[in-house]
């Protein structure tokens, strides 16, 4: 894997995209369908919820390729920040009821075929991975929460039992460490 | 809120973290802050590492299906032309309920429209025969007022005859000894506009005195009731004469009526 062509090659998949190049489209897909519908189970806990998600995610870039500024960050933080927001706003959306229930029948990830596996095992991951296991539990916690779980400062405080304040220092603390292990690397992986 | 109180929630909202006052504040400084603005990219690409945190997962082939059909039908709808034919005129069963329907409502939009105007003409009979009423029972109650005066012992009845500006004119007075009269009019011609009849009461050595002032019907006629000068109820003479309205502190104009 390349990922340095791989960049370059998704903006100018995007530029295609807003052209209304739909093989353009299916080349993005194939490239992050992966990641995104792995961070969409883990925001929704279900397949059919986050397989529904994904298809709105890649109608929004089919439909919206155009708006994606390339000063303002690369394409995968815009697709993630994407799948995310979509994923979010679908978990806040389900009534707790539907959400407990989700949450009880929650469905194993389907196992990805060797290769996609392979590819996906490269070192962005495992460094992301690994940074993220050396935070403190107590600055770790507040930032699954808010990523993957979309709980806000004052609902983590309240679910952790913490104060506001420390829970906002926590938070922060825990980023800047994510951010200091990943920068190293930014260059080469494309953080 | 400082610039750099702005910078230390930036973090938290590159995770959608923030509470939504603190997030709307931030949103709208970063608008105008372009230091704060590309911090938040950088602290966006970071966040957005935490995604390959997340076990790598394969959706279903069918999801790039539905994805690949849904934007051929988006883009094949925007290149062809919506161009709606004209369709022929089909008469068919709905459409036949649909006038039947069209027939009925307008059949019960004229009844109603009968039909208020009957209750309308049916109010108005009622308004003029309750007007009637009103004034049949106006004219009974001063009757017997009349009655009652006339029966009261001591009481005078005096009759003011048409003078030449009103020779069809005549009215009768009565009063008791307390000085209540009451008079009933009947000839006078229609008062001109702002003008009034006044009655007066006429003592010997003395200039006439002011009575009240009334307006009579479109057939001539009137009743009121007046209260004497003492100094008329022994003897006086009384008369009617036209004047402006509200009355005069003396005659202004000839008499109508006089005794």
């Amino acid at each position: 894997m390349q990922p340095e062509q791989a960049q370059i090659s998704d903006v100018e998949l995007l530029a295609a995209i807003a052209r209304k190049d739909e093989t353009a489209l299916a080349e993005l897909y194939d490239r992050y369908r992966v990641i995104l519908f792995g961070l969409l189970i883990r925001i929704l806990t279900s397949r059919e919820e986050a397989e529904d998600v994904l298809q709105e995610v890649f109608l929004q870039v089919w439909r919206r390729a155009a708006d994606f500024d390339e000063q303002r960050g690369r394409p995968f933080t815009w697709l993630v920040t994407l799948a995310r927001s979509r994923g979010i706003d679908r978990l806040r959306s389900l009534a707790a009821k539907e959400r407990v229930a989700l949450a009880g029948a929650k469905e194993p990830a389907e196992q990805v075929s060797d290769a996609v596996a392979d590819a996906l095992a490269s070192e962005r991951r495992t460094l992301v991975t690994k940074a993220l296991a050396q935070l403190p539990e107590e600055q770790k916690s507040p930032l699954i929460l808010a990523y993957f779980d979309g709980l806000t400062q004052s609902e983590i405080a309240a679910k952790l039992g913490a104060p506001l304040g420390t829970v906002k220092t926590r938070m922060r603390a825990g980023l800047m460490k994510l951010r200091e292990a990943l920068s190293n690397q930014s260059a080469s992986f494309g953080f | 809120m400082s610039h750099e109180d702005y910078k230390e929630m930036i973090p938290a909202h590159a995770l959608s973290a923030l509470d939504w006052t603190d997030d709307r504040a931030l949103t709208d400084h970063v608008a105008q802050c372009v230091e704060c603005r590309q911090e938040l990219n950088e602290w966006q690409q970071t966040a957005a590492a935490v995604a390959l945190s997340a076990s790598p997962a394969e959706p279903s082939l069918l999801v790039r299906e539905r994805i690949l059909t849904q934007i051929r039908s988006e883009r094949d709808e925007s290149i062809t032309p919506k161009i709606v034919p004209i369709k022929p005129l089909q008469k068919n069963i709905w459409s036949s309920f649909g006038s039947l329907g069209a027939v009925a409502a307008a059949v019960l939009f004229v009844f109603l429209l009968v039909y208020v105007f009957l209750l309308w003409r049916e109010n108005r009979a009622i308004r003029q025969e309750v007007e009637t009423l009103r004034q049949a029972n106006q004219k009974v109650q001063e009757d017997l007022k009349w009655a009652r005066l006339l029966q009261t012992p001591g009481s005078k009845l005096m009759e003011l005859n048409g003078t030449p500006a009103a020779p069809g004119a005549s009215a009768k007075l009565a009063y008791d000894q307390s000085g209540h009269a009451m008079v009933m009019m009947n000839g006078l011609p229609t008062p001109p506009a702002g003008k009034e009849y006044q009655l007066w009461f006429i003592v010997a050595d003395k200039p006439p005195m002011r009575g009240k002032t009334f307006s009579t019907d479109s057939h001539g006629k009137g009743m009121m009731e007046d209260q004497l000068p003492d100094v008329a109820l022994k003897s006086a003479a009384f008369a009617v004469t036209l004047e402006p309205q509200g009355g005069s502190a003396s005659p202004t104009m000839p008499m109508y009526l006089r005794s």
